[in-house]
């Protein structure tokens, strides 16, 4: 017997330890960013002491959408297609209003194939968290830029983006989106409590986490970095080479206040956190937020707009209290009387 | 002058937004009210107001519910078709034309010619309303001319307009001026009229789409998703409508929620999303939207989704004649989506077996896991059929093998979403919610675990189970419907709505003297009973509304070797529902040819 006391084991509220709500290896990149909001979500439910299995986690296609098997592993998941998770989500949810639907989706899910089911979601009011982990490029096709890429940024291979970006936060206030969030993916503690603050809000809270993709969205100086590997190995190609990094270090930015984050290819991006007197229920002064962010090349992040005001789905379907899912058979299906009713009425 | 009773088709050409359609639903339903067997096609086109529409009311002793070969009665009320359907009228038709109608006239001498100034007649009881109540007065003058009982005709109308007190008034002063025009002013030199028949077993009229939707709440759906498309819109609406009424606690709170989506593609994603969580979802489109959800269908049918999908096909291909029937989404059905996949298509007959499959489909989907398919369609779907009542489900729900209880998960050995423990190729499922096994579906690759896996075995596997899977379905779904000579010379197998035409085909062909037996497919996969049939018979026609034989193509593909040369395709397709005459004609040609 080992007299070294047993190491104590941190429990949430419902005695759980962490493990109950992490999820497979990943095996994106190391180094990714999604990496990163996986483990703040797994924090976030754990911390939130949500029981695992009342989750549903939902997803699309991309690498952001691969990540739900990398946490939460005692609930049940459903990778759909591409750019559709909301409408899956949709139709769980009409059959299961308990379940906490927890969505996540790249910039290709949800600025292009998908914008339109993302839209009409915000649209209903559908109660879910919508993660969208955002990087400007597609990854698993290694390296297309997506729709929110900045006009001007660079990747490692082709032409310079000169496309407008499409800001899915402005879009979503625009909307009338109830939760509008911007964050960083090395933003641990900002993301942690929005995500858990989201988790609780009753209706469709975007979450557009800065994402950035550690392999495609090098630019022509990160080239550099391993130009020593293409100088003495002509054979390899560049596309296959996947360089390996440690995340970002992580980073909070004082509200009100901007700082600059250097990435993994040297590039940088200004963070900026906004400020303590934005009032959240104002939805010109979020939209004017982001546009003097765009203005100044900041990335503004924090909890833009915030709208508890409005019913959600549920409301709107106008169902029985409990969910679809508990009603027994005999009450799905109407009596054999009222059968024979509308059949004498027909004959009528 | 000899009488012809119960057995002509009149044709009434007018433009729809007038009203006409009431009109005409009105003359169908005293008919109908009368005992005469009588059906009613709405050829309408795709358009809100002023395009040319016709309906076609025939009147058969014999039960034949296909448009006739030929009008024998014409209204002509529509100037824009005027000198056309005047032109196609074969010489002793008879004309009834709106004597009102500008610089229009009937001039050929070789057809019994009415003139009604229907517009005039209209006028004097509203002239605001004038063109709406002209279409009555054809109702009033055709009532007249073929002795149409005073009774029913004002059943019908109040049945038309239920609860609308000054509509029902109106119109039956209308009813009244068009018969007292004819009268005074026209003599009957026609030998046509309508004569009450006794009904054995009392019948009403309902279109197909209703009677789907009243077997999807029948069928307990908890979730409609749609968007709207001709010819199917009516299907969902119906199900909206009967909600309160089905589906409806004291407090005005539903057990069915309704979902309009913002496409087909999310209409199809909200089904699959509401099987995935244990519920009965369904959507109901036409083909266009079929194209759209193939990517959810595929992913229904390799994650083992329950989904429920409704198709009231109308002619493709694209966006095709939308308001015209056919029989052309057969192959797309059964195939959808890429890769190797098969689905369940259940296909209706009668408006009967809309109800039936209305509900069965939520069955089936559950028992296997997989898509299922109603494949109606704009014949079947809008037009009145006779129904003599809907059979309430005789089986309770049949969820399939959903473990809900932890004790009788606990008692597997080794739980796998996808592994087959029972050798039906039918998997064990938890729901979202419970704690049990969970799994991430997912439309890549996996292993009996739920597991992502790319490994050549499992994916083989899989999909070798899959198969297996949906073969055991042929026999426990709908068998066909045979009627069978014993002299089993030839056969016909058909499907869906050509139901309403087979009799008359059947007695073209047997007045050349041959033998016909008919077998009416109703699902697919084939049921074994469709090749023993084959197997019986000399020689197999397959008649489709559609022009490439795709149940035939399926036949060919899946048939042993020595029946393929005994089944022989007869496909035409023009749009319009299926007339007797052509497919017949059709089938002669065909057999000719076989004995060549």
């Amino acid at each position: 017997m080992s007299d070294k006391p047993a190491r104590a084991i941190k429990l949430n509220v419902l005695n759980e330890p962490k493990d109950s709500y992490t999820g497979g290896p990943s095996s994106l990149c190391p180094g990714c960013g999604h990496d990163q909001i996986s483990s703040v979500i797994i924090n976030a439910a754990w911390e939130n002491g949500i029981e695992p299995h009342r989750i549903a986690k939902m997803s699309g296609i991309g690498c952001s959408s691969k990540t739900p098997a990398y946490y939460l592993g005692q609930s049940h998941g459903f990778n759909t297609v591409h750019g559709r998770m909301p409408s899956v989500t949709t139709g769980a949810y009409a059959i299961n209003k308990d379940l906490l639907y927890l969505g996540v989706s790249g910039d290709g899910d949800s600025a292009s194939i998908g914008i339109g089911q993302l839209i009409h979601a915000i649209r209903r009011n559908m109660d879910m968290v919508y993660v969208l982990e955002n990087n400007g490029v597609y990854g698993l096709t290694k390296g297309q830029y997506s729709a929110t890429a900045d006009v001007g940024s660079k990747k490692k291979k082709g032409a310079i983006n000169e496309t407008q970006p499409i800001d899915l936060c402005a879009m979503a206030i625009n909307l009338g989106c109830t939760f509008v969030a911007r964050s960083f993916s090395g933003s641990k503690k900002q993301l942690t409590s929005l995500i858990k603050a989201a988790m609780s809000h009753k209706g469709f809270a975007l979450i557009d986490v800065i994402s950035p993709c550690v392999t495609f969205n090098n630019n022509d100086e990160s080239m550099r970095s391993y130009g020593y590997v293409k100088e003495n190995e002509i054979t390899l190609h560049m596309a296959d080479y996947i360089p390996h990094f440690n995340p970002v270090a992580e980073i909070e930015v004082p509200e009100g206040h901007f700082r600059d984050i250097t990435l993994h290819d040297g590039s940088t991006i200004r963070l900026e956190t906004i400020s303590e007197e934005h009032d959240p229920a104002d939805a010109m002064a979020a939209l004017t937020a982001l546009h003097e962010a765009e203005t100044t090349k900041k990335h503004v992040t924090g909890l833009l707009y915030f709208d508890p005001s409005k019913p959600s789905l549920a409301e709107d379907l106008g169902l029985v209290d409990q969910a679809l899912i508990d009603v027994p058979d005999e009450e799905l299906r109407p009596s054999k009387a009222s059968l024979d009713a509308l059949n004498a009425e027909f004959l009528a | 002058m000899e009488r012809i009773v119960n057995d002509f088709t009149i044709n009434i050409a007018t433009a729809n937004g007038t009203g006409s359609q009431s009109a005409n639903l009105i003359l169908l339903q005293s008919l109908f009210d009368m005992g005469v067997p009588v059906s009613g096609k709405n050829l309408f086109p795709s358009n809100i107001s002023g395009l040319p529409t016709w309906y076609i009311v025939r009147l058969s002793d014999q039960g034949y519910q296909a448009p006739g070969d030929r009008t024998h009665i014409q209204i002509l009320v529509n100037p824009a078709t005027w000198e056309e359907d005047l032109a196609a009228l074969e010489p002793g038709s008879v004309v009834i034309w709106n004597s009102d109608t500008k610089k229009k006239t009937v001039d050929r001498e070789d057809i019994i010619s009415y003139p009604v100034p229907m517009s005039s007649l209209a006028r004097k009881i509203n002239p605001k309303i004038a063109k709406l109540v002209t279409n009555i007065i054809y109702v009033g003058v055709l009532a007249e001319m073929l002795d149409i009982d005073q009774e029913c005709l004002e059943g019908a109308v109040a049945k038309q307009f239920k609860g609308k007190d000054t509509a029902i008034e109106l119109n039956i002063t209308a009813l009244g001026l068009g018969r007292d025009y004819c009268k005074e002013h026209l003599v009957k030199e026609d030998p046509y009229g309508a004569e009450k028949r006794t009904v054995e077993k009392p019948q009403f009229f309902i279109e197909g789409n209703e009677a789907a939707a009243l077997g999807a709440h029948y069928g307990g759906a908890q979730l409609l998703a749609w968007y709207p498309i001709t010819p199917s819109s009516s299907l969902a609406e119906n199900i909206i409508n009967y909600i309160p009424r089905l589906r409806t606690d004291e407090e005005g709170n539903a057990t069915c929620a309704v979902i309009q989506a913002e496409d087909e593609l999310a209409a199809a994603g909200m089904v699959l999303g509401a099987g995935w969580a244990g519920g009965r979802g369904m959507t109901a489109t036409s083909g266009p939207g079929i194209s759209l959800m193939q990517e959810f269908i595929g992913l229904a049918y390799f994650a083992e989704i329950p989904s429920v999908f409704w198709d009231v096909t109308r002619v493709g291909p694209s966006t095709g004649l939308p308001t015209r029937t056919q029989q052309s989404d057969i192959a797309m059905l059964y195939e959808g989506s890429h890769g190797d996949t098969q689905h369940i298509v259940l296909m209706p007959g009668t408006v009967e077996e809309c109800f039936e499959f209305g509900w069965r489909a939520f069955d089936y989907t559950e028992r296997f896991q997989t898509p299922v398919f109603g494949m109606s369609d704009l014949d079947l779907g809008m037009n009145r059929w006779a129904c003599e009542g809907f059979t309430y489900p005789d089986i309770p729900m049949d969820r399939g093998k959903v473990v809900r209880e932890k004790d009788v998960f606990e008692a597997f050995e080794t739980f796998g979403r996808y592994l087959d423990v029972d050798g039906d190729g039918i998997p064990y499922r938890t729901l979202p919610g419970s704690g049990m096994a969970p799994i991430l579906y997912r439309g890549t690759g996996h292993n009996p675990m739920g597991v992502y896996s790319e490994k050549p075995e499992d994916y083989f596997n899989l999909m070798a189970r899959l198969k297996v899977k949906i073969d055991n379905a042929r026999d426990q779904l709908p068998a066909p419907i045979l009627r069978e000579e014993e002299e089993c010379e030839v056969g016909i197998i058909f499907l869906g709505s050509m139901e309403n035409s087979i009799q008359e085909i059947d007695d073209i062909l047997e007045d050349t003297g041959m033998k016909v037996s008919q077998c009416r497919v109703r699902a697919l996969p084939l049921h074994s009973e469709v090749e023993e049939f084959i197997r019986r018979h000399e020689v197999v026609i397959v008649l489709e509304i559609n022009r490439d034989g795709q149940l035939y193509g399926i036949l060919r593909r899946e048939l042993p070797n020595d029946l393929v040369t005994k089944v022989h395709s007869v496909a035409y397709s023009d749009g319009m529902p299926p007339r007797a005459r052509i497919y017949a004609e059709r089938i002669l040609a065909a057999l000719e040819e076989v004995k060549q």
